[in-house]
């Protein structure tokens, strides 16, 4: 049954002395799918992306990627696996001009990269406007153009899976919706896209699936309307649960 | 791939254009050139400040462009001059004898290196940490060698000398030719050269990117699929290599070798030069090298006892008001009148507000 799974996760369990940031997670994640985790502030989002990617140790619980269990995998053997992530507070190299960002996933990576990797990339540099030759320091560029130079880089590692923390925080409207239409474009073409979201209205626009996940608990799953349209959840964005 | 020359005018490092590389094949041609204007002796001072470039560099590559500090270079300094002293000594006469310990004091060097920062950066020791770790192996080091005086610290017919130190090292040669005098400057200048052009070479390549990207961000680095545990451990023993050279050179140049070479005070001084220089660009760091060194002789040859005091005064004026190096900050001010000097790193950081 996990055949059909690129991701498998059971029981994800993580506490930071006393606090339980991630309590017994399961979450399956189907290839080819764009899935969104939505939740409040703390809810446990950002660590469970964490744990996901190995930055974290695991208190407990199990990952299969691609039918392989990565549980004790070091963060970098992941990526190569086709793992990859773009942190909530934008991490491109700031120091380093947009040619060298680029350059670095590019110089690394996988010896094999998925089918498409190449395509992917070349259209994320196209619709995102960047230049791969540009010499221009990545702390000098608009905060929109550093969030898409991260997506970017990553997609130069040719992921099989791409994780996504609050890939549109601090974006403009219409910055927002360009990303969402590179992301189903992404995604049409056989990405499998796994998205922390915290805006609601890019989270309708791009996700069939949404998990809600709640003081480090699964707390709902759905389409984005039935998940919505229940009223505990509603009180928990609202702060009332 | 990326060709040599484009390497070498990469934007890791200060200098480029037309202008820059003549006033560099100037330099250099000064320097091949130093027997028409200065005595032998002068020109075996002039040795001593090349020599502990190599050294310098290594600092820079590991500090300055890996965001790893180490307090301790001058260890592998003092291991390879003490494993050439050995071996060099006990082949005393063999014509390729100094040819064999050059070798084994580069390779006790990276032995050591390699053992040591294996623990280091395996174990993911936190980076504030390292500089502690590093100086306490090269006070134990210290601490060994000093109680070494007795006739049973003897390696073959080499005495290691305790605090009295390791005398009548043999001078190096290759085959029948002894380096000394100004064939021993050639040398020193060959091999501060060649280390300057092969480090401004690597951080220009990918492998040097993956290096400034450590520094940047580690976890980002490695989220990019880099084992940077691997990345820092190989940057470490190639820069106790770099140091490693700087021993041999500096105990074929004086034919002796103490224990303070790796005491304190010397751990200290690599610190200081590329400090001073600018730890970001190791043309900052080989001009701070040099330029200390030679102060630094010039103070204690005309019996100034505070040539060290001032070297210190110096280090904290220059960390108080040109925290980048005086040797970056001045090029800065010079790139933006004109381009020689002009990098994109220096446009960044004078426009970036953070």
């Amino acid at each position: 049954m996990t055949e059909a799974f690129i991701l498998s996760i059971e029981r994800l369990r993580k506490h930071f002395g006393g606090v339980v940031a991630t309590d017994d997670v399961t979450l399956d994640v189907t290839a080819g799918d764009l899935q969104c985790i939505i939740g409040p502030n703390g809810a446990g989002k950002s660590t469970f992306f964490a744990l996901l990617c190995g930055i974290h140790r695991l208190d407990g619980g199990r990952i299969v990627f691609k039918g392989k269990d990565i549980t004790r995998m070091m963060p970098s053997h992941r990526v190569r696996e086709g793992l990859g992530l773009t942190f909530q507070t934008n991490r491109v190299f700031g120091n380093l001009s947009v040619r060298q960002n680029l350059a670095i996933p590019l110089a690394s990576i996988r010896s094999e990269r998925g089918a498409g990797a190449e395509e992917r990339y070349r259209m994320a540099l196209q619709r995102f406007d960047l230049d791969r030759d540009d010499e221009t320091q990545a702390a000098n560029i608009p905060h929109h153009k550093r969030q898409w130079l991260e997506i970017a880089m990553v997609l130069a590692g040719g992921p099989d899976l791409l994780l996504l923390d609050e890939p549109t925080a601090g974006m403009a409207p219409e910055e927002t919706e360009n990303t969402a239409n590179v992301l189903h474009e992404l995604n049409r073409t056989g990405l499998t896209i796994l998205v922390v979201e915290h805006d609601m209205a890019f989270v309708r626009g791009i996700a069939r699936r949404v998990t809600v996940l709640h003081q480090g608990r699964v707390f709902a799953e759905g389409t984005i309307d039935e998940v919505t349209a229940r009223p505990d959840v509603r009180d928990i964005y609202l702060g009332r649960q | 791939m990326a060709n040599p020359f484009s390497l070498l005018s990469g934007p890791e490092d200060l200098g480029r254009g037309p202008l820059f590389w003549a006033a560099a094949a100037i330099t250099v041609g000064l320097f091949l050139a130093v027997p028409l204007y200065l005595s032998e002796f002068a020109a075996y001072n002039v040795s001593y400040y090349l020599l502990n470039i190599p050294m310098a560099l290594g600092l820079c590559l590991l500090w300055g462009y890996c965001g790893v500090l180490s307090f301790g270079q001058v260890a592998y300094f003092g291991i390879a001059g003490y494993a050439y002293g050995v071996i060099a000594g006990n082949l005393a006469g063999q014509p390729w004898g100094p040819t064999v310990g050059s070798i084994g004091g580069l390779a006790a060097a990276a032995i050591v290196a390699a053992a040591f920062g294996y623990f280091v950066f395996f174990a993911r020791v936190q980076m504030w940490i390292l500089p502690i770790l590093t100086l306490v192996l090269t006070l134990l080091l210290e601490t060994f060698l000093g109680q070494t005086a007795g006739y049973q610290w003897k390696v073959g017919v080499v005495q290691l000398g305790g605090y009295n130190g390791m005398t009548g090292i043999p001078a190096f040669q290759i085959g029948d030719f002894v380096f000394s005098g100004y064939s021993f400057f050639y040398l020193a200048l060959g091999v501060a050269f060649f280390s300057y052009i092969a480090c401004r070479m690597l951080v220009n390549s990918k492998h040097g990117n993956v290096m400034l990207a450590i520094r940047e961000d580690a976890v980002r680095t490695e989220m990019l699929g880099y084992d940077i545990r691997v990345r820092q451990w190989v940057v470490f023993v190639l820069a106790a290599l770099l140091s490693a050279l700087s021993g041999l050179l500096y105990v074929q140049w004086g034919n002796y070798i103490t224990p303070s070479q790796v005491g304190l005070l010397s751990a200290a001084l690599p610190v200081i030069w590329v400090a001073v220089g600018g730890r970001e660009k190791l043309l900052a760091v080989v001009i701070g090298a040099y330029a200390l060194n030679w102060l630094n002789y010039q103070l204690s040859s005309s019996g100034n006892q505070y040539a060290l005091v001032i070297i210190g005064a110096l280090l904290v004026i220059v960390m108080l008001f040109f925290p980048r190096g005086l040797v970056v900050t001045l090029a800065e001010l010079a790139g933006r009148r004109s381009a020689p000097f002009q990098t994109p790193a220096a446009h960044a950081h004078r426009r970036s507000p953070t």
